[in-house]
């Protein structure tokens, strides 16, 4: 995230409620894990970090100019056991762009987190791109009743199609409108979809949703991303929350999404600093049961070289010790002496890459399969360093 | 390969109904309930209880599964609820003794207290209502529960309201109705769309027809 120039920002673990429920739909609001302090005002365990990271550019990073690019890593607390561990407490990884509207940011954080998510070791995953101004555009155009349409809000975000058309039964809408209502969420694929659906709906803000979603695919396939990214007009997402495009990512055979992200343009005014922002969180608990089903196996080189000294060979070794630091090699000089045939046994349960050994007189052996090399040090460094680039 | 989870008990007949009748796959109750899990057709079909077929696929074990709504009412979340495939209807309701003065919302003390298999669905209702309640969570005959003087009344299901009779019940209110759903994965809807839109597709032609 670095290399998209996301500045690291670290936000506080524990928060006012209030300033939390902000960015929390009400069940996730009861699921905060809450304390009261001295003066008696309740405070929350974070549960996400867009919220406190909007607080942070609306206050402390009050004065850095717009746009800001920003990421954060860190756990947070549910009270709310999911998966089969049913753990409180997830590890998370996000990145906002706060101050930049339209389909270029919304593809660039888009493309981001599909970078991390390769970046992670996944090798199949997907990207579904939805806009939740289709769906609200779309309601907006109905003659309902207010009652009405939050009732249908309420079906659609918990997902009961059942509770939905019995609720479009009671209403006096067109068998056309009942018929879009219930359908609209299988709009799922390519680029074709937003003509299917352009022809569905005759409403200004509905038609805005479609043509910033066919701009974000243009881009998406400029940044070479075409293969893994759908479009997705049923996305069901907290439309109180989300003003434009969102987006969620899937791994294979994971029932549940590894990362999530879309726009919020007004959760900033909230704090008193009004900005467009999108940005998304990466659960990376899933992530890792995602890489443990599909068989990739963690990286364990953590040591590029390991380096050993008899009596005598101390000062050599850390000579060689610093040169390799010196080419980015991760790199251990032994703290005591050990002799030559110990070498190997101690630099592989050190789990490290390449290793060698400093004899008394200052020579310097770097092992090789069974034996071992006499080298100089700028060739040790050079052999080391090429073990590792291998 | 789609996964499908089929519940054991009184929805499982008319599951295999369907999913014959649908053309999907032509199992039959003696094969499934020998081995539990049954690949045939393209699909794994598993036998589970009717109270795990949400579990199974919240979790992504199953990309598909038909649950009754008194079930769903228990497990929200995590799945969508397709469609409503008309089978196993049935009522869950307030029931109390029959020699009880409670009848109608009003006439409930200001702490109601009752046994059920089902504390969210019940919890959710009468907290609609405004109404207070003690529940006794049980998981079987349910009905003894307010004979014994143990509660006031019981929250259960009923289809014809025979049980019911048989041990003196009388109905006050209705929570909801139930009958049989298909429900799927969030994430499989989305990562297997066409296949399992296919399926659901013609599982719901052949319940519309």
């Amino acid at each position: 995230m670095r290399r998209w120039g996301y500045r690291y920002v670290v936000t506080p673990s524990l928060e006012r409620v209030d300033l939390l429920a902000l960015g929390l739909d009400e069940e996730e609001r009861r699921r905060l894990f809450k304390l009261v302090d001295q003066d008696g005002s309740v405070l929350g365990l974070v549960s996400e970090r867009t919220v406190p990271v909007a607080r942070l550019v609306a206050g402390k990073l009050r004065g850095a100019p717009l746009p800001l690019r920003l990421c954060y890593a860190g756990p947070v607390l549910s009270n709310h056991p999911e998966g089969f561990s049913r753990q409180r407490e997830t590890q998370q990884v996000g990145a906002e762009l706060i101050g930049a509207s339209g389909p270029l940011a919304d593809s660039e954080v888009i493309a981001l987190a599909v970078q991390a998510l390769a970046a992670a070791g996944l090798r199949r995953y997907q990207v579904d791109v939805g806009h939740s101004g289709f769906f609200m555009g779309l309601l907006e155009g109905l003659k309902l009743p207010e009652a009405a349409k939050a009732a249908v809000k309420a079906q659609l975000v918990a997902r009961d199609f059942v509770g939905l058309e019995a609720i479009l039964n009671e209403t006096p809408l067109r068998r056309e409108e009942h018929q879009l209502l219930l359908r609209f969420p299988a709009l799922r694929g390519g680029p074709e979809i937003l003509d299917a659906a352009a022809g569905l709906v005759r409403n200004r803000r509905s038609d805005a949703a479609l043509s910033e979603l066919r701009r974000v695919h243009e881009l998406l396939a400029l940044h070479g991303l075409e293969a893994p990214v759908s479009l997705d007009l049923g996305a069901i997402r907290d439309f109180d929350y989300y003003t434009g495009v969102t987006f969620e990512g899937y791994g294979p055979d994971l029932g549940r999404p590894l990362a999530q992200g879309g726009r919020y343009d007004t959760l900033l005014a909230r704090f008193g600093r009004p900005a467009p922002a999108t940005g998304f969180v990466i659960h990376l608990d899933r992530v890792g049961e995602a890489l443990q089903r599909a068989g990739v196996q963690p990286d364990p080189v953590h040591l590029e070289a390991a380096i050993a000294w008899s009596q005598g060979g101390l000062e050599v070794a850390l000579r060689l010790g610093q040169a390799l630091r010196g080419f980015g090699l991760r790199t251990v000089v032994s703290t005591e002496p050990r002799a030559a045939p110990t070498a190997r046994s101690w630099a592989t349960g050190l789990g490290a890459r390449g290793y060698c050994h400093v004899n008394a007189r200052g020579e310097i052996a770097v092992g090789r399969d069974r034996g071992w090399l006499r080298l100089s040090l700028a060739d040790a460094v050079a052999q080391l360093a090429g073990t590792s680039a291998r | 390969m789609i996964t499908i989870a089929i519940p054991t008990g009184t929805l499982l007949d008319d599951s295999l109904g369907l999913l014959r009748r649908a053309g999907v796959v032509d199992l039959n109750r003696a094969e499934l309930g020998r081995k539990l899990l049954v690949e045939k057709a393209g699909l794994r079909c598993v036998l589970v209880r009717p109270a795990d077929v949400a579990a199974y696929v919240n979790h992504g074990a199953a990309d598909l599964g038909i649950a009754g709504k008194d079930q769903l009412w228990e497990a929200p979340g995590g799945h969508y609820e397709l469609v409503d495939l008309g089978f196993g209807a049935c009522s869950m309701i307030v029931a109390v003794p029959e020699a009880s003065p409670l009848a109608a919302p009003e006439t409930w003390p200001p702490t109601l207290r009752l046994a059920t298999k089902y504390p969210l669905a019940t919890q959710r209702f009468m907290q609609r209502l405004g109404q207070v309640v003690e529940l006794v969570h049980l998981h079987g005959s349910i009905e003894l529960a307010p004979l014994l003087g143990l509660v006031h009344g019981i929250v259960d299901l009923t289809q014809t309201g025979r049980t019911l009779r048989e041990n003196n019940l009388r109905v006050v209110a209705m929570v909801g109705r139930s009958s049989a759903r298909l429900i799927a994965n969030q994430a499989s809807l989305k990562t297997r769309s066409d296949t399992v839109q296919g399926l659901v597709t013609r599982l719901r032609q052949s319940v519309e027809a």
